[in-house]
């Protein structure tokens, strides 16, 4: 199986939508820390102090909607690309069993997000170089009170705020590339597939005025990155303490991959290819 | 024969099936797709799909090679149903179900080898595809990546892949398709030796007269249904005729003993028998005999009459 995953790593490496994906992630950065000062402060009412805030830039931007697309892209590819080259067929023509291809498959989807943030992660501390990482005033923006802060920011508080929302956001878009996946074995389309996974997306953040619906629905928990965010959704949920946005969330978001992916897994078994 | 015996024979046949297809049906949605399709392939037996365009045939390749699953019936592979459980049996499966074959373009013919290998748990995989790639005259270009490689290469790269678990059952689509006529040799040579060497091989084809010298039998599919089966090997001695009345002597060859399936063909007649008894009888009743050959059996000839009557 082992074997079988470092293949799927190999062609995940090849993958055109996968590498513009991190190209992209990777050039980002740059964008908003070589803004003007003036552009940022009059949309964003930010005036860039440190080379520590750029990573929350590029998160927060990336979030919004280029990740999960990228990574609906990304995955649905992972199939989409071996239906367009023939070679799905020479797989499932072997004894190997389809479940086992396709959990490969599932790893290669998952691994995928966190490559993309790397990739920005990467980008933004190239960029904040400009800006220096020493100790400085005022926030990250991946910490409890944003970009304001609650005074001076030590460079190892910054950089574990900023690996946690990383972290925190690869968790976010594993369902979000897990569903693409499932698309993708549906229609056998990386267009389709990736089309179908945002549009999903789009449509469960319409159903959030089903106040009954909230605390289930996926889209709910796209800001657990961002601790700025919690109050605002603990108060959705009818939460007590913003703290227990997390848990619930990450609860949810693993229930929606495992059985996003188990529901792929059952599909591909019986798929006609 | 009592009745257990009759269940002993019974068994030892569906045993002795290297690939059976029992009332295959396949629809898309509501339309038929392939309807009732049965037949049986034995070890040593090369088995030819002739059929035009959109008869089915790649569905049919699909179905048995359990890529597709079917709407009705099921498919035996070495005794094991293919689509419930048995997907272990393909490690007996040789299959080209593409024209061309589809590779890793970024990985040399080798590697795509390795990787195929691997997934049917070969043992002592190196050495085997090095035999394999000799075979097919590829190892000048074993180590290129395969997305340089022509159409015959990478049709050739499809059967060695096809080949590399020395299968018991090789399903082939269209496997001489791209390839010049000493790879289309190369590949009949191939077929054959592994049919000689027990293996059952399946193919796709449209060219009838290549696989008429070697194929057992020919399924000729019409329609998405097995419309005749023929089997090349027990043909008898057949002639035709040319006589000047050849509806008169149609109906008296009919009539003598030791002629049999006389048939006539426009102005020619066409029988099976000793010729000799034939000629003597036309013309101790008076008729002209202007030509007497043997018939060879025709299969493109015989595959457009049935498609056209289908």
């Amino acid at each position: 199986m082992g074997r079988v995953i470092l293949w799927e790593f190999g062609k995940l490496a090849r993958l055109r939508s996968g590498r513009v994906g991190l190209l992209v992630a990777f050039l980002l950065p740059f964008l908003w820390a070589l803004a003007p000062t003036a552009g940022l402060n009059q949309i964003y009412g930010l005036i860039l102090v440190s080379g520590w805030q750029v990573p929350a830039l590029a998160l927060l931007a990336g979030m919004n909607f280029l990740f999960p697309f990228l990574t609906a892209m990304a995955s649905a590819e992972v199939i989409g690309s071996e239906v367009a080259q023939g070679t799905l067929k020479s797989l499932m023509l072997r004894p190997f069993p389809r479940s086992g291809i396709l959990l490969a498959k599932v790893v290669t989807a998952l691994v995928y997000p966190y490559l993309l943030l790397l990739a920005s992660l990467v980008g933004s501390f190239l960029a904040g170089a400009i800006h220096g990482f020493s100790s400085f005033a005022g926030g990250t923006g991946l910490g409890a009170e944003g970009f304001a802060g609650v005074g001076l920011v030590a460079p190892a508080q910054a950089l574990a705020e900023i690996l946690r929302a990383y972290a925190l956001a690869g968790l976010v878009l594993w369902p979000i590339s897990v569903l693409a996946l499932l698309f993708a074995v549906v229609f056998l389309s990386t267009t389709a597939a990736a089309l179908a996974a945002v549009a999903s997306i789009l449509l469960m953040q319409l159903l959030s005025p089903f106040i009954f619906l909230r605390p289930f629905l996926l889209t709910t928990y796209l800001g657990l990155y961002s601790p700025p965010t919690y109050t605002q959704t603990a108060g959705l949920l009818g939460l007590a303490s913003a703290q227990a946005v997390v848990p619930q969330g990450l609860v949810l978001l693993m229930i929606y991959t495992i059985g996003f992916a188990a529901l792929a897994v059952l599909v591909f078994d019986r798929k006609d290819v | 024969m009592n009745a257990v015996e009759a269940v002993a024979g019974a068994s030892a046949q569906a045993q002795a099936a290297s690939l059976e297809a029992q009332n295959l049906g396949k629809k898309y949605g509501r339309k038929p797709v392939l309807e009732s399709v049965s037949f049986r392939l034995n070890p040593g037996e090369v088995y030819a799909l002739a059929g035009p365009n959109g008869s089915g045939k790649t569905t049919l390749i699909r179905l048995l090679t359990g890529l597709a699953f079917p709407t009705s019936g099921k498919v035996l592979m070495l005794g094991h149903d293919l689509h419930n459980g048995g997907y272990a049996v393909r490690r007996y499966l040789g299959a080209v179900v593409e024209a061309p074959a589809a590779f890793y373009p970024h990985l040399t013919g080798r590697q795509n080898l390795e990787m195929q290998a691997f997934l049917s748990g070969l043992q002592n995989a190196q050495a085997r595809i090095r035999e394999v790639l000799a075979k097919l005259e590829l190892l000048a270009v074993a180590d290129q990546p395969t997305g340089a490689y022509s159409l015959g290469q990478r049709q050739r790269l499809g059967l060695a892949a096809a080949i590399l678990p020395e299968p018991k059952v090789l399903i082939l689509d269209e496997p001489t398709s791209g390839l010049d006529p000493l790879g289309i040799n190369k590949v009949h040579e191939i077929l054959a030796e592994l049919a000689w060497n027990g293996a059952a091989v399946l193919l796709s084809t449209h060219h009838l007269r290549e696989v008429s010298g070697y194929a057992d039998r020919v399924g000729i599919l019409g329609g998405g249904r097995l419309i005749d089966e023929v089997t090349m090997t027990a043909k008898g001695e057949r002639y035709r005729l040319r006589v000047n009345e050849p509806e008169r002597v149609s109906a008296l060859l009919k009539t003598v003993p030791g002629i049999e399936n006389v048939t006539l063909r426009d102005v020619v007649i066409v029988f099976e028998g000793a010729p000799q008894t034939a000629i003597a009888e036309v013309v101790r009743e008076g008729y002209q005999v202007q030509a007497l050959e043997r018939d060879y059996f025709d299969l493109y000839d015989y595959y457009r009459e049935r498609v056209r009557n289908a």
